[in-house]
Order: C-alpha cells, then sequence, then structure tokens
C-alpha cells in the first residue's frame, strides 16, 4: 500500500502544473550557515514581519549573504537607487523574488517579479533586463527570507555578474514601514500607494 | 485487546470510530490538499526542519507527502483498505511528531520563551500554531489512527461494496 500510494503521490506532482522538479536545487546555496532555526516571533510581538523595522536583519540571513559574497542593501542605499535617475532608465533595477501573489499585493513601484522557484515565465525577461542593468537590487519579504538571496544566486548562476547585485535585506515589509511608494497589481499598473499594503 | 470491546459489537462505539474514520480522511485530504496546491511553500517549510539538504531528498518529500496524505485521505473517507491507510497515518504522524516537538525546543532556547508559546508553521498546512495545541492534535490524530487499526471503523466501507466479504464467499 505504501509503494501504491508512492507511485500515486509522486505521478500526481508529476502531472500537477504546480509539482516540485524533483532534480532541480531549489536552494542554491554554495554555502550553508549554521544559525537558530528560522521562527516565528513570540506571539506578543504579532505575526512574523510585523516589527520589521526595529527587527535587525536576522544573522543567518547576513552571514549567508557575506558567505556568498552577495552586496547587501539597506534601506538608505534601496531608497537612493530608486530615485536615481538611472531607475527610469532601467540601468538600475528592481527584482522582486516573492510570488505572485505578495508581487500584486504590493511592490516596489517599476520592479519586476522573478519567482525563482517558478522562473519559466519570467527569467527571459528579467534576464533581458538584468544584462542591461547596471545596478540590480534583489528584495523579498525581509525577515529571515532568503528568497532574494536565492533569486540572486539564480541570476548569477545564468551569467549576470554578481557584482552587479545588492541585496535589500530590509525586503517590503521595510519598505513599506517607512512609507516608501509601493506598486499595487501588475508592473507598472500606476496603482501606487504609501505606506503598509 | 481483552478490555477493549471487539468491533461490530457494539453499534454505539462502531458508529463512533466510524466518524472518526471520516474526519481522520477528511482531515488528512484538507491538509494534503492544502499543501499539494503549493508545494513550494510546504517544501520551504519542510527545509526548515533540517532533516536533509540533498535536492532530491528534499524535494522528494515535499512532492511526495501532501500527495500521500490525500491517497490516505480519500480511502479513510471512502473505507477501502482503512487498516492500511490507519498504519501509513501512524507511519507519518509519529515521527512528525516527533520533528516537531525537537523544532520548537530548538525555537524556545533561540527565543528564551515559555514551551507553550511557542508559535511556527510546522507544514501541517494549518499555518502558525501553538505547539501546545499541536502536541495535543497530533497525540489526539495518533489515538484515533490507532484505534482504526485495530479493526474499528470498518462501517459503511466502500471495500464492501467492491468486493464481498470473505465469509459470504
Amino acid at each position: 500500500m505504501a509503494i501504491v500510494g508512492a507511485a500515486i503521490a509522486f505521478a500526481a506532482n508529476a502531472v500537477s502544473p504546480r509539482g516540485l522538479v524533483l532534480t532541480r536545487n531549489y536552494f542554491p546555496k554554495a554555502v550553508t550557515v549554521a544559525g537558530p532555526a528560522p521562527a516565528a516571533l513570540p506571539a506578543e510581538l504579532g505575526p512574523a514581519g510585523t516589527n520589521a523595522v526595529a527587527v535587525a536583519p536576522p544573522q543567518p540571513v547576513v552571514a549567508s549573504l557575506d558567505a556568498e559574497s552577495l552586496q547587501r542593501a539597506d534601506i538608505d542605499l534601496a531608497a537612493a537607487l530608486f530615485r536615481d535617475p538611472r531607475y527610469q532608465s532601467e540601468l538600475v533595477v528592481f527584482i522582486d523574488a516573492r510570488d505572485e501573489e505578495q508581487y500584486r499585493e504590493g511592490h516596489v513601484p517599476g520592479a519586476y517579479q522573478f519567482d525563482h522557484y517558478r522562473p519559466e515565465k519570467q527569467l527571459a525577461t528579467v534576464l533581458h533586463v538584468c544584462q542591461l542593468a547596471e545596478q540590480i537590487v534583489v528584495y523579498c519579504t525581509g525577515g529571515d527570507c532568503e528568497d532574494s538571496e536565492f533569486a540572486a544566486l539564480a541570476l548569477i548562476g545564468v551569467g549576470i555578474p554578481k557584482e552587479r547585485f545588492f541585496v535589500y535585506v530590509g525586503g517590503m515589509s521595510e519598505w513599506a514601514a517607512h512609507g516608501l511608494p509601493f506598486e499595487v497589481g501588475e508592473r507598472n499598473s500606476g496603482n501606487i500607494g504609501n505606506g503598509e499594503p | 485487546m481483552s478490555a477493549m470491546p471487539l468491533p461490530g459489537r457494539h453499534k454505539g462505539w462502531n458508529l463512533v470510530a466510524v466518524l472518526t474514520r471520516w474526519l481522520l480522511g477528511g482531515l488528512f485530504l484538507q491538509m494534503g490538499l492544502s499543501k499539494a496546491l503549493d508545494p513550494v511553500d510546504f517544501l520551504k517549510l519542510v527545509r526548515e526542519y533540517d532533516l536533509t539538504q540533498h535536492p532530491l531528498l528534499l524535494n522528494g518529500i515535499a512532492a511526495a507527502l501532501p500527495w500521500f496524505e490525500v491517497f490516505c485521505g480519500v480511502l479513510l473517507l471512502a473505507g477501502v483498505a482503512v487498516r492500511g491507510s490507519a498504519l501509513m497515518l501512524l507511519a507519518m504522524l509519529a515521527p512528525f511528531t516527533w520533528v516537531v516537538f525537537q523544532r520548537a525546543l530548538a525555537i524556545q532556547a533561540d527565543l528564551g520563551i515559555p514551551f507553550c508559546a511557542v508559535k511556527f508553521d510546522c507544514g501541517c498546512g494549518a499555518g502558525e500554531v501553538y505547539i501546545c495545541r499541536k502536541l495535543v492534535e497530533n497525540g489526539l490524530l495518533i489515538l484515533f489512527s490507532a484505534w482504526l487499526l485495530m479493526g474499528w471503523g470498518r462501517g459503511l466501507c466502500a471495500r464492501y461494496a467492491l468486493m464481498k466479504p470473505r465469509a459470504e464467499n
């Protein structure tokens, strides 16, 4: 029964449009950094992410970026790059490494979505944009989120020079908490807001 | 075993056992589907348990486990291979409960909070839960599965509509 169940389970995964590719490394880290297990904040502090402004980036995330020799961007650098005139001509590019649902809820205006777990739809566009860009800021939710790092590593893996990348560790939660603009819906939808999406 | 009434002799208990079987089946169907429809989220959660770093094993667990739960849930709801399904549930629940407990201990040590204040998404398909509540829930599910494994809950089984019981052959 276990064998039949396992066979059916793997077959279901294979035919599911959301199924995982068994042979793919979804966590392309060269270095594994030891650290405390990622965890939700204590109950009295509310759900993870809501206190992102007050909480420093988790040490494992920072250590992992340092181990991969990836440059980090704080809120000031990320905001400066967003206001950089080169952003309009796409010499500076923002990449949102979260999934489509989160991206649609609110992203940095003009940011491209690149969900490295499901890169098929966006890879060609993002790759083209990154090849032309001078500086690339990659972000995800913030806190202990590692998807920005994985997305950067995936793009480095297909030939984009590492020195162009900045991983914005504070992510979207910090960006919104600082009252910086965000865009709802598709890229360049024009639906711009400020504060928490 | 002798203290336990034999299945079939107490209609009231049999009815409770069938309802338990449906409850377990429905629960695993729902939890399995919620993970199977978003396997990437489940993959990230499985990775946090640090059971293995090997991509093939990690992907295999995250890809197959949700559908396996769906498989067991459907069998329990339909009443086919009830004891086998219950055994599979036990085989999944017991080690899973242990690793959830271990992870909660690690989080408690990191955050320095009371054990029952530990709250995290254990990958059960129900989002973030308090650990004490989760352990009680899993304990009950283990007891229910063990009950079905002992032969209870075989009323209203599709199996008997598909195949005649041996005694009648």
